[in-house]
């Protein structure tokens, strides 16, 4: 879902990177006030997987691919949303800059469209599912998907507004496609998860309440 | 289990899928991509055949519509070393996934606070 250069106009990409730097500003709060020396190499190690993860396209029908995003995973696993936008961010920076993978004057488009939406639907979601229906890691699996699917419906009206996609075609578009890569993104979120609560129930900020 | 060890391991799962997604990972557009493409006419929207030169002519439309031209020359573009086949692609992502463990690392020990 990253967005390359050429797609939104420059004066409307300004606004995003504002955006972008207000939650990256309250992001690093978050990291001063609530990460300890403790946590600092597991944050390291849960982005270089997200990293390598994102790295990797799986194919779902109609010709196209997909891929995590992760920043549900960094928001429920770190307990904050502004742990997938400060994780995003970083990662969204060495992907743009050295590889090219989205472009630098959007790149304020898409650390709000997958940091921070990412971050606050994942988080609040699995929040909100959690409370409702009991299990941690079927919440982790609707907040993955929602915050992807939403980060898409985002992206397109975006994409609207600066004129590149018409509205209900990229909506549609969009829409259909991410549904199905939020699938990816909600059990790849749910499965590491469990992996991070069996070996290090500790790191969770909030027990998943499942005994792994 | 122990920080070091969880941190070891953790690691060495990233590592391992930073060398295989070059071999695993689709060559199929990504969603976005493949959304721009359909809209663009340059790929059925429910199918897999591109037209290469619908797709060129889609991004010349698309820079015209937005006035964006910047360009960007990366170090390793489409996590590739130019120059370099597979083993540059393994390399790139192993690099990639490394200097974010680096970066990660860097701007969360300066960030977080030092008494804690």
């Amino acid at each position: 879902m990253h967005i390359p250069d050429a797609f939104i106009p420059m004066g409307q990409a300004l606004v995003y990177w504002v955006i972008a730097l207000v939650f990256i500003a309250l992001a690093l709060r978050w990291a001063r006030r609530s990460m300890g020396e403790e946590k600092i190499p597991l944050v390291a190690v849960l982005a270089a997987g997200i990293f390598a993860i994102q790295a990797l396209n799986i194919p779902i029908p109609w010709g196209t691919s997909g891929h995590m995003v992760g920043a549900a995973l960094a928001a429920i696993v770190l307990g904050s949303p502004f742990a997938g936008v400060f994780v995003l961010t970083l990662v969204l920076l060495v992907q743009g800059i050295i590889f090219g993978d989205g472009g630098i004057t959007v790149m304020g488009a898409n650390i709000v469209n997958m940091g921070v939406v990412g971050g606050f639907i994942g988080y609040y979601g699995y929040t909100a599912v959690k409370a409702v229906i009991g299990n941690a890691y079927a919440a982790a699996f609707i907040a993955g998907w929602a915050s992807l699917f939403i980060s898409a419906i985002l992206c397109a009206i975006e994409l609207a507004v600066a004129g590149t996609f018409p509205l209900a075609l990229g909506l549609t578009m969009m829409g259909t496609y991410h549904a199905v890569i939020g699938l990816i993104e909600g059990g790849i979120t749910a499965v590491a998860l469990y992996l991070i609560a069996s070996a290090r129930p500790d790191i969770l900020e909030r027990p998943t309440g499942v005994s792994a | 289990m122990e920080t070091k060890r969880f941190v070891v391991i953790g690691i060495a799962v990233a590592l391992v899928i930073a060398v295989a997604a070059p071999f695993l990972a689709s060559g199929n557009p990504d969603g976005l991509e493949s959304a721009f493409f359909s809209i663009y006419e340059a790929k059925p929207f429910m199918g897999s055949e591109l037209d290469e030169d619908a797709a060129g002519a889609a991004e010349e439309q698309v820079i015209a519509t937005t006035g964006n031209d910047f360009s960007y020359g990366a170090l390793m573009p489409d996590y590739s070393i130019p120059g370099m086949d597979k083993t540059g692609e393994v390399l790139a992502v192993v690099i990639g996934t490394l200097l974010m463990l680096a970066l990660v690392f860097a701007v969360a020990k300066v960030s977080a606070r030092p008494d804690n």
